[in-house]
């Protein structure tokens, strides 16, 4: 099988996930008690006169059939226009195109910092099994899986505020190229926080790859021709274990878009996550499913991508 | 094995290389937090930070406190509410009733301008109003003057509202930002929902979806320009984040309601409380079942012990209240029946009912809503259960919770209800004849249906004393809910912020900004 039929098959199966996880989500957000007026005006609405939220059903579409709404929905995505918001009245493209480069950056500075990390740890573990450092090693990962991202992100908040009058995050955000120094301080602490529970995963599948490739017979007839250490690490071992390493980096990028959502809430990201928040907060039904499909979509191409990455690392997988 | 051994010096060399990485970001931008921070500090830009976004831009359909402060910056009303709750001149510098009652001419402030330059006049008052009362607008705040058959100018600097009964309470429904004035050719021109123009101490400029909203001082503005050339409400999404960024100096004032967090700011760092105007109260629904039965529903009340409530779930910081919480009505006592918890009486009126081994009912709560009401209600438990009344909690979503309390669908809920010094404004929705909430009110009486009208009718401050001290008794003796208490809302000021002073009032909060330095 070429990389591009992987390519090819993979995005259809793509396109299939994304559509059953639209209408997944739009099922599942009918389902919740309320609606787009009850959110937006709460126990006032029992003020209102019949004619006064009738007038408003009409505005917030709300006596629409579901399945009208859905097609209308999904006939206004495809095309590109994704909606309005129910609340601020913004296009939701327009919320998204300004949350989505937060997210991504975060993402980004992440994974780097996980992988760097967890790649570097674990090889550092796997080389010197049974001795102190492979201990450190397993006794960070530990620690990194152990504590949730809340809680260190709270605590690193807390402490460098009130110690050091500290915390870049609560200055209005900042674009990358607006003032990227400025932007730099106000991913890189949310992006510690997130990239220790990536580093801890990542570690153990590396360490546990290594060992496994390390004790195989062409590893020791390697080592037996006298290849050198360097080589012998790199093209023989890394290369060997880096099938895992990816496969559980793929499922950590994946997991790390659903933890931004958390972490942009304490360090006051404008992210995609706490786009969601406040909009499922508001039943604001057009940003909450176009969200949902932007992380879901995210979720199954990073999963793609791993998948065509395989085919370049691991040649068997493209005899299949 | 030994040439792995033999290999430690690469590995080590990527661990210390991922280490001096990730620490060299640290120290680096650790380094520069001063230079960070100062920006903000030294610029004229006033930072509040809320956990909430303003989310409307149209006054007449706000519901949400934060929007209410906010565009209380912007608009002026025709009254507003002092910091004692008594009704003062706004754009309007004086006003009287005539005709029984039924007819309020006000006199309005003259060389006002918009923050489009027009001049306030008669004629964009009307508008205003009739804005507001208009079916299509959906104004929550219009059924509190929704006795008002004709507004009509009457000069250029006098209005006139023509009601269809007495109803003194009309002045107090004025004082919203609910009922703000605009200009009519904004109105004609359809651009209020995406352009404030106001009259008020400050000018809108910008609002990033829930990000945050930025006004700057309106030099036009009637009562002296102020002195603070932008202020910015940043929405920060938690309390301990509003906190840490006071403390980084970022924001200069933080909007608190957590009293565990207000704990933990240092003493440097002043802070205002005030009572809010809300109240917590179990709302009971006596149509069917035990709760119907009065002498059951007094049991629950002398059972209730408000002051362990209160402290249980605010940490004190609040006052026990009666029906009536703040302003000249205030009730007092709290209760006409127990306004201290009586076991003794409770279990007397448990004979009463016919039930004195007790009986057993659910009230829902809604944590999304009120984040306190869990620790009511389980503090509210486990004194019930002190007389055998088993009270059962299921905490519902906010829709959900909202469906069910719009509904009535429900045996007793744990509320916090927006409060006003009018009592006829906060209980003619609910127990009034014909009233809006009378549902999820849960009780209907001629009697208190009278008294409430008698009170909306008389002018008189004695009178209205007399009147309100008597719907106080009425609702109380009869057990129609459990009032419990009113907590304390908070702002934290940086220390370098002069002359703020927190108002009671959602739609005056932050008005003192008009008038606050920073040194």
């Amino acid at each position: 099988m070429t990389v591009l039929s992987t390519i090819v098959r993979r995005l259809l199966s793509t396109l299939v996930t994304l559509l059953g996880v639209s209408i997944i989500i739009f099922i599942v957000l009918r389902l919740l008690p309320g609606n787009a007026v009850t959110a937006s005006l709460g126990v006032s609405e029992g003020l209102l006169t019949h004619a006064q939220v009738a007038a408003l059903d009409r505005y917030y579409g709300v006596g629409q059939p579901a399945v009208q709404q859905y097609f209308s929905w999904l006939h206004a995505t495809l095309t590109g226009n994704l909606g309005v918001s129910l609340v601020s009245r913004e296009s939701v493209s327009t919320l998204i195109g300004t949350a989505l480069p937060v997210t991504l950056e975060l993402a980004f500075f992440a994974m780097l910092v996980g992988v760097v990390l967890g790649v570097g740890v674990g090889m550092f573990s796997a080389l010197h099994p049974g001795r102190w450092q492979d201990d450190l090693g397993q006794f960070v990962s530990v620690v990194g899986l152990a504590i949730p991202s809340f809680i260190l992100g709270t605590v690193l908040v807390t402490y460098m505020s009130f110690h050091f009058h500290y915390f870049p995050s609560s200055l209005t955000f900042v674009g990358l190229f607006t003032n990227p120094w400025l932007n730099f301080q106000q991913i890189i602490f949310p992006a510690l926080v997130l990239s220790l529970g990536i580093a801890a995963a990542i570690l153990r599948t590396t360490r546990a790859a290594v060992l496994e490739v390390s004790n195989l017979n062409f590893a020791r007839t390697a080592l037996g021709k006298g290849v050198s250490r360097r080589a012998f690490i790199w093209r023989h071992l890394f290369l060997n274990a880096l099938t895992a390493v990816v496969t559980m980096s793929g499922i950590q990028l994946g997991y790390l878009l659903g933890g931004t959502v958390i972490i942009e809430q304490i360090f006051i990201l404008p992210g995609l996550g706490r786009l969601l928040i406040t909009s499922i907060n508001n039943r604001d039904f057009p940003v909450v499913q176009s969200v949902i499909l932007i992380f879901a979509a995210g979720f199954v191409i990073v999963n793609m991508l791993v998948d065509v990455f395989y085919t370049s690392i691991d040649p068997r997988t493209r005899k299949r | 094995m030994k040439r792995i051994h033999g290999i430690r010096g690469l590995a080590s060399v990527v661990l210390a290389a991922s280490m001096v990485a990730s620490f060299s970001v640290i120290v680096a931008t650790s380094g520069s937090a001063s230079a960070v921070a100062k920006p903000r500090a030294a610029s004229s830009t006033f930072v509040i930070g809320s956990v909430n976004s303003v989310q409307k831009l149209d006054p007449d359909i706000i519901t949400n406190f934060l929007d209410f402060e906010a565009l209380g910056l912007i608009y002026n009303t025709l009254v507003q509410e002092n910091a004692s709750l008594k009704i003062v001149p706004d754009l309007a510098t004086s006003w009287a009733f005539s005709n029984g009652n039924k007819t309020l001419t006000l006199q309005l402030r003259q060389g006002v301008k918009f923050d489009d330059g027009s001049t306030m006049t008669s004629a964009d008052v009307v508008a205003s109003l009739d804005r507001a009362t208009a079916t299509a607008t959906a104004d929550p705040s219009a059924s509190f003057i929704g006795s008002v058959t004709n507004i009509a100018a009457s000069g250029p600097n006098t209005v006139v509202l023509t009601m269809s009964h007495a109803d003194v309470s009309v002045l107090e429904g004025l004082t919203t930002v609910n009922m703000a004035i605009m200009p009519a050719a904004a109105i004609t021109a359809g651009t209020i929902a995406t352009k404030p123009d106001g009259t008020g101490p400050f000018a809108y400029s910008a609002n990033v979806a829930n990000t945050s909203f930025t006004m700057t001082a309106n030099p036009n503005y009637w009562g002296g320009a102020p002195s603070l050339s932008t202020v910015e409400i940043e929405t920060i999404p938690t309390e301990q984040s509003i906190s840490a960024a006071l403390e980084a100096g970022t924001i200069q004032m933080g909007l608190l309601s957590e009293p565990t967090v207000v704990n933990t700011l240092p003493k440097s760092y002043p802070v205002q409380k005030v009572l809010s105007l809300s109240y917590r109260a179990l709302q009971l629904q006596d149509k069917k079942g035990i709760l119907s039965n009065v002498n059951a529903r007094r049991a629950i009340a002398c059972a209730t012990n408000r002051k362990q409530i209160l402290q249980d779930s605010v940490f004190g910081q609040g006052k026990v209240v009666g029906p009536v919480p703040l302003g000249p009505y205030a009730s007092k006592p709290v209760s006409a029946i127990c306004p201290t918890q009586n076991l003794k009486l409770a279990k007397t009126y448990l004979k009463a009912a016919g039930k004195p081994s007790g009986f057993s009912f659910t009230a829902i709560t809604s944590t999304d809503l009120d984040s306190t009401s869990a620790a009511q209600a389980v503090a509210m438990q486990s004194e019930l259960a002190q007389v055998g009344i088993k009270m059962k909690i299921q905490n519902l979503a906010s829709n959900a919770y909202i469906q069910d309390w719009l509904g009535g669908k429900f045996q007793a809920a744990f509320a916090e209800n927006g409060a006003d010094p009018d009592p006829y404004v906060m209980y003619g929705r609910y127990f009034g004849k014909g009233a809006d909430l009378g549902v999820p009110a849960g009780y209907s009486s001629k009697s208190l249906q009278s008294l409430l009208l008698a009170g909306d009718e008389n002018s008189t401050a004695a009178g209205q004393a007399k009147d309100w001290a008597a719907v106080t008794t009425n609702l109380t003796s009869n057990a129609v809910w459990i009032w419990l208490f009113d907590s304390n809302v908070f702002a934290a000021l940086s220390p370098t912020v002069h002359g703020f002073t927190l108002s009671p009032v959602n739609s005056t909060q932050l008005y003192s900004l008009a008038t606050t330095t920073v040194s």
